[in-house]
């Protein structure tokens, strides 16, 4: 068998840095630094006189740079530096598929009887039932139960949970899993929630879906483990740097909790952006009736993921868009989904038709003044309850009308004012100028206001402190 | 040798490809990322992986590695590669995953994600390029910038008030869950054919599902160290590396063993995890306790951790879900992980349960005394208290409206064998005291919570009957 003959090195001079580490390698002293800067770099490029060339390849093995030092293959480029670099290299950058979506599949789910189950529980059977099998997670109280149900469910559904070194680390784990295109989650509170956010701003920029349950708690710093609704203004205004918006859910049921978990994650994918669900302490905890839904969801992989296989091997994740020109095009793209997400605003109106005095709350909140309603009218006064579901886009319209006939707007919040700051805010972009006084029930520390604090205010009395 | 097939043939996402920035790359002269790519290009190639493999890029100079490999990219935040890095493993098992971090973003503000990443084993590869120095940001002192080296952030040199430089492929050498830990350099031949076998392994390692697998490389980085390309390697050889000794640091024989089923989405399953049932269970209820409320009748539990007020509470909202109630229970602890007080808020509404909380209840089952005492004047006018008689010896003067039945809950229980039945003695005393549902109401809700423990069942019911039977006796 005759010995093949090994290439020697060729080199097109703009392509070499002139780092000189062939010049070390190469025992025939063919090597040289040039003593002329290449024009068309600036840099100081190095030359080759190949007379003693004995073809060892060490050169190439040394040069750094994947189109500088090169075998010349016999009969091919002989005066190189007059071929146009598109001709030698070619002018497909890659010969990957294209990729395609592969979609999710909806699967029948026999019709069960009701659960009577708590809210965090809740909340992980809709994820199952969504399709999530990798569950990202740091104990935290009152959220930590979240985490524990998937740590006993998923493996046995071979699905993934690992209790991450930090919510730092959890979220991140949520990017890699979402940017291999599954549904993945975490339950969080308050404190972690502030860890996520860095995260969180990545998903965004990088377009990931990835659902957040946030049973939040007092504050600030350690603050407590009660409930507090005190991450309103985090989810709708804060969700770590740059422009960032995310869906935001406010259930207020343990079914609600359970539907909203699954259209978390539908909106989730939908919009590649993460969705966040607020949830309260007392909400996690409560034991209430579920309706499972009759079907579930065997997740796809979205044309987009970076999955690790043939089909996807063209796709990037980033959020990195070195150039203006190109940070700020994407930034357009981002406020059109944004907007397109407007129409997701959901709310619940209760007795509003012809109510006079029109109280907002959200959460466990609204339930307390749900029933606070039922009372004042029981009293005949004409109360009604107007409840955002989405916090973020805030369903301003469904407020719009819910106050029409209103003398009266009392926001009923476990916190100093996020979610009136919501209501204004949604109300001043809307245009509305003229509407009631604001009035407001508040308690913060991790007590919810009650009932009779929501009825003292309406009939005017002095302030009861349960 | 020949351009590994690895890399893309035009660098688009370099400046978009335009002119000489499609085929270089963003690297300076002499800088080691380039090398360490070849070798990981190469690598790839050789195993025939490209398909499978997902490269992550944090921040740092390396954060572009995305402009030249022709394989699945995923650019993380800023010291997060390697937990990015499991995400996608555990995402896809099959992938070949790879985080390529530099020594600012691996032993800096990611030590933690590294040394958790690490110990956990699972089968990814990390590639640490270690230069001394913060590249990107522009010179700055890095954990590894070594002792007197100067930086823009050690103007006079890494002193002790700096600490020592980080040693890191012994730090990872040291923990259980990595396989395969080695220190390569660039700065000759035989040094780079070392380096690029050891990440040829390093990367073979993962794809036959052996473990976590870890290369450190002693790079060179002329333009914040200030020197030429020729003295920068001298530097590594002479400076770096008596610091940062070559060589395998850890090598263990490991069988495969990360083997991942495809997750499960059977309906079947999914529903038996839940604990659904598919059976109507039994209704005994003719209609909504009207003679306790119209539409909606609060209860208050209240006792010490272990007395059983939660199940109790569970119980009832079973029982009234069961016959197509709405039912609420909200429990509340003392901070104390055991012992301390548990009190269970319930509500039973014949459509919906508005308000859940229980501030002022119609019906308190009190286990104690100082649960008695705190939500008996609680109770609204025309309510009903049932108390343990037999641990409160003297119970506070309630409004005459309200009913009160004193029932030995822990002396019947006692007497029953299992002091733990004493809260369904009082949800027996609660039937019979209240009547809010009939006996089998309450019967089934017990059976059904039982179900998984049947040899129980006998002992519960006795102690439910002999609850309504306190009552009963009271009553005469």
């Amino acid at each position: 068998m005759a010995l093949k003959e090994r290439p020697k090195p060729f080199l097109l001079p703009e392509y070499c840095k002139g780092c000189g580490r062939c010049l070390d390698a190469c025992a025939k002293d063919c090597i040289t630094l040039s003593d002329q800067i290449n024009p068309l770099t600036g840099l100081v490029p190095v030359e080759l006189d190949l007379a003693n060339c004995n073809a060892c390849g060490l050169c190439m093995d040394a040069c750094p740079e994947p189109y500088g030092l090169r075998p010349a293959h016999e009969g091919e480029i002989q005066d190189f530096e007059l071929e146009d670099p598109a001709k030698i290299f070619g002018v497909k950058p890659s010969d990957a598929l294209e990729p395609v979506d592969i979609p999710s599949e909806v699967l029948p789910l026999p019709r069960t009887e009701p659960l009577v189950i708590k809210g965090t529980y809740a909340s992980a059977l809709g994820a199952l039932i969504a399709g999530c099998r990798h569950v990202y997670g740091y104990p935290i109280t009152p959220s930590t139960e979240g985490a524990e149900l998937m740590a006993k469910f998923l493996p046995k559904l071979d699905g993934t949970f690992i209790q991450a070194v930090s919510e730092v680390a959890a979220v991140n784990m949520m990017y890699g899993t979402a940017g291999a295109g599954l549904p993945t989650m975490t339950f969080t509170s308050s404190p972690g929630f502030s860890l996520m956010l860095e995260g969180v701003s990545y998903m965004i920029g990088a377009e990931l879906p990835g659902v957040f349950v946030d049973v939040m708690r007092g504050g600030p710093g350690l603050g407590n483990i009660a409930p507090e609704q005190s991450d309103i203004k985090l989810a709708c205004h804060g969700l770590g740097h740059g422009n960032t918006q995310a869906i935001t859910l406010a259930p207020s049921t343990p079914q609600e909790m359970l539907d909203l978990t699954i259209l978390a994650f539908e909106l989730s994918f939908k919009y590649r952006n993460p969705v966040v669900i607020l949830g309260d302490g007392y909400l996690g905890q409560m034991t209430g009736k579920v309706q499972l839904p009759e079907s579930m969801i065997k997740p796809g992989i979205p044309k987009w993921a970076v999955y690790g296989d043939a089909m996807h091997r063209k796709n990037l994740i980033s959020s990195i868009f070195l150039t203006e020109t190109d940070l700020e095009a994407h930034n357009v793209h981002l406020n059109a989904k944004y907007e397109a997400m407007k129409v997701e605003a959901r709310a619940e109106t209760f007795l509003c038709e012809d109510a006079e005095v029109v109280l907002i709350a959200c959460n466990t909140p609204a339930r307390t003044a749900k029933g606070a309603v039922q009372d004042l009218r029981n009293q005949g006064i004409k109360a009604g309850l107007f409840r955002p579901i989405t916090l973020w886009p805030f369903p301003v319209e469904d407020l719009k009308e819910a106050i029409r006939g209103a003398e009266r707007l009392v926001v009923v919040e476990a916190s100093a004012g996020q979610l009136e700051d919501e209501v204004r805010l949604a109300l001043s972009k809307a245009g509305v100028r003229q509407f009631p006084e604001i009035e407001s029930v508040r308690r913060m520390g991790g007590i919810l206001p009650q009932q009779n604090e929501i009825m003292a205010q309406v009939l005017g009395q002095k302030e009861v402190r349960a | 040798m020949s351009k590994a097939s690895v890399f893309y043939d035009k660098f688009e996402r370099h400046s978009h490809g335009e002119g000489l920035k499609g085929h270089a790359t963003h690297y300076c002269p002499g800088c080691g990322h380039g090398l360490a790519h070849k070798f990981l290009a190469e690598a790839i190639d050789e195993l025939g992986i490209q398909d499978r493999t997902v490269a992550i890029s944090p921040v740092g100079c390396s954060v572009f590695l995305y402009y030249y490999f022709d394989v699945g990219n995923s650019q993380a935040a800023h010291g997060r590669a390697p937990v990015v890095a499991l995400g996608h493993k555990f995402a896809n098992p099959d992938s070949v995953v790879i985080s390529y971090q530099g020594d600012g973003d691996l032993a800096s503000i990611g030590l933690a994600e590294t040394v958790s990443t690490a110990q956990l084993g699972a089968p990814i590869t990390v590639i640490f390029i270690n230069n001394a120095i913060y590249g990107m940001t522009g010179g700055q002192m890095a954990p590894t910038t070594l002792m007197g080296q100067t930086s823009s952030t050690s103007p006079s040199g890494r002193n002790e008030y700096n600490g020592q430089p980080m040693k890191m492929a012994e730090l990872i050498a040291g923990l259980d869950g990595p396989v395969y830990v080695e220190r390569v350099a660039l700065y000759d031949a035989k040094q780079r054919i070392k380096a690029k076998k050891a990440i040829h392994k390093a990367i073979k390692l993962q794809v036959e599902g052996r473990g976590y697998s870890f290369i450190e490389v002693l790079a060179e980085c002329p333009t914040h160290l200030k020197m030429d390309p020729e003295a920068t390697s001298k530097w590594v050889k002479e400076c770096m590396e008596p610091v940062y000794p070559l060589g395998v640091k850890k090598d263990l024989t490991v069988d495969p063993w990360f083997k991942r089923n495809p997750p499960c989405f059977k309906g079947e399953k999914l529903l038996s995890l839940a604990g659904a049932t598919y059976e109507h269970p039994v209704r005994s209820c003719k209609g909504f306790p009207t003679h306790l409320a119209p539409q909606d009748i609060s209860l208050k539990l209240a006792g010490s951790g272990g007395d059983g007020a939660q199940t109790a509470a569970m119980l009832i909202a079973r029982a009234a879900i069961n016959e197509g109630f709405d039912a609420t229970h909200i429990p509340s602890y003392g901070p104390e992980s055991r012992g301390g007080t548990s009190y269970a808020d319930v509500h039973v509404a014949e459509d919906e349960v508005l308000n859940p909380g229980a501030p002022d209840p119609q019906i308190l089952l009190a286990f104690n005394t100082p649960s008695l005492t705190k939500f008996g004047p609680t109770v609204r006018k025309g309510g009903t208290v049932i108390y343990d008689s037999s641990v409160v010896t003297e119970a506070p003067v309630l409004d005459p409206s309200i009913k009160v039945f004193p029932v030995p809950f822990t002396g019947i229980a006692t007497d029953l064998g299992k002091a733990v039945v004493k809260n369904i003695v009082a949800l027996g005393a609660l039937q019979a005291a209240t009547n809010i549902f009939p006996k089998d109401t309450f019967l089934t809700a017990i059976r059904v919570a039982l179900k998984d423990k049947c040899a129980l069942i006998p002992l519960n019911e006795e102690a439910f009957a002999w609850g309504i039977k306190s009552v009963e006796a009271l009553e005469k």
